[in-house]
């Protein structure tokens, strides 16, 4: 599992570098498709079985394929400018830079402690209290350690929270698709009194 | 089962991604590609909620990565219809000739 772990990661490395790096739009958006993929594969792996699906249908499916028909309609010329110039290799140096030190602060647990510390404390206040049930209910304390997720199953535990706790924020983001899909449909309109 | 000894891994895959992307986004001059690169950069905080969730045993992080795709999707829809209409103008597709609201 590990080894599969480090092979998606090493992948999808790779092909985010193609996304950047290739000069045809089609090679990126190919390699985006490749990136998106092993993404989701990692989520997966990470117990995340339902933005597993959700990555692949709507990256991959949808947002892909819009990519690839604006590509197809528009059909850009490659840039001129040279595979690897200097702003490249700055570039490359940078995201190198970047990834060690983030690397090296996650590897030295600043950012993270092998405890969990939210969900430890809050359990820590459920084991002692046998008697109070709210503390010890998940939607309550906000932890879901492995094996309750998967006695419920991801689907469940996630969509729990989604209709609970976050239930206005869900409600937003369908004001926002709304407000997207008019805004695309204002924009790509035809001016009928100019062409008059 | 994931080990912990990975979760530095996968955080610096995530900032990886990003940097990538934020580059991307810095030296292509076709737009396209740059709305490619804003969705590596988003894809890339997905990764490092999913991470943080799976291994401080919280949801939240799916439910914000949920979040992030829906947010994505929209920006897409109304970033590919901008490029329609620059190129409906018959301008280039390139952003260093897009900079009539700085002139």
């Amino acid at each position: 599992m590990n080894v599969l772990l480090v092979v998606v990661m090493a992948l999808a490395a790779l092909a985010s570098l193609g996304v950047v790096l290739s000069r045809q739009t089609i090679y990126s958006a190919l390699s985006l498709v490749v990136t998106v993929g092993m993404i989701s594969v990692l989520f997966l792996l990470l117990n995340a079985q339902f933005l597993f699906a959700v990555q692949l249908i709507i990256y991959a499916g949808a947002v892909m394929v819009l990519f690839v028909f604006i590509i197809a309609l528009l059909s850009p010329d490659a840039e001129d400018r040279p595979a690897f110039d200097y702003r490249a290799i700055i570039a490359l140096i940078g995201v190198a830079a970047t990834t060690i030190l983030v690397f090296v602060v996650a590897r030295n647990g600043i950012t993270y402690n092998a405890q969990g510390f939210r969900a430890a404390a809050l359990l820590g206040a459920c084991h002692s209290q046998q008697a109070v049930h709210a503390a010890c209910d998940p939607y309550a304390t906000f932890s879901f350690p492995p094996e309750r997720v998967n006695a419920a199953g991801n689907v469940q535990t996630v969509a729990g929270q989604l209709f609970t706790t976050f239930l206005f924020p869900f409600e937003i983001t369908s004001l926002l698709l709304l407000v997207a899909a008019i805004g695309a449909v204002y924009l790509t309109r035809r001016d009928h009194r100019r062409q008059q | 089962m994931i080990s912990v000894n990975l979760f530095p891994y996968l955080l610096g895959l995530a900032a990886f991604l990003f940097t990538a992307g934020a580059a991307g986004v810095l030296i292509r001059r076709n737009p396209i590609v740059v709305f490619m690169c804003i969705e590596l950069m988003l894809n890339a905080g997905n990764v490092a909620l999913i991470a943080y969730g799976r291994f401080l045993h919280s949801q939240e992080g799916q439910v914000f990565a949920f979040m992030v795709i829906i947010v994505a999707a929209a920006e897409v829809v109304v970033g590919l219809a901008l490029i329609t209409q620059v190129f409906r103008l018959g301008r280039q597709l390139d952003v260093d000739d897009l900079n009539e609201m700085s002139e």
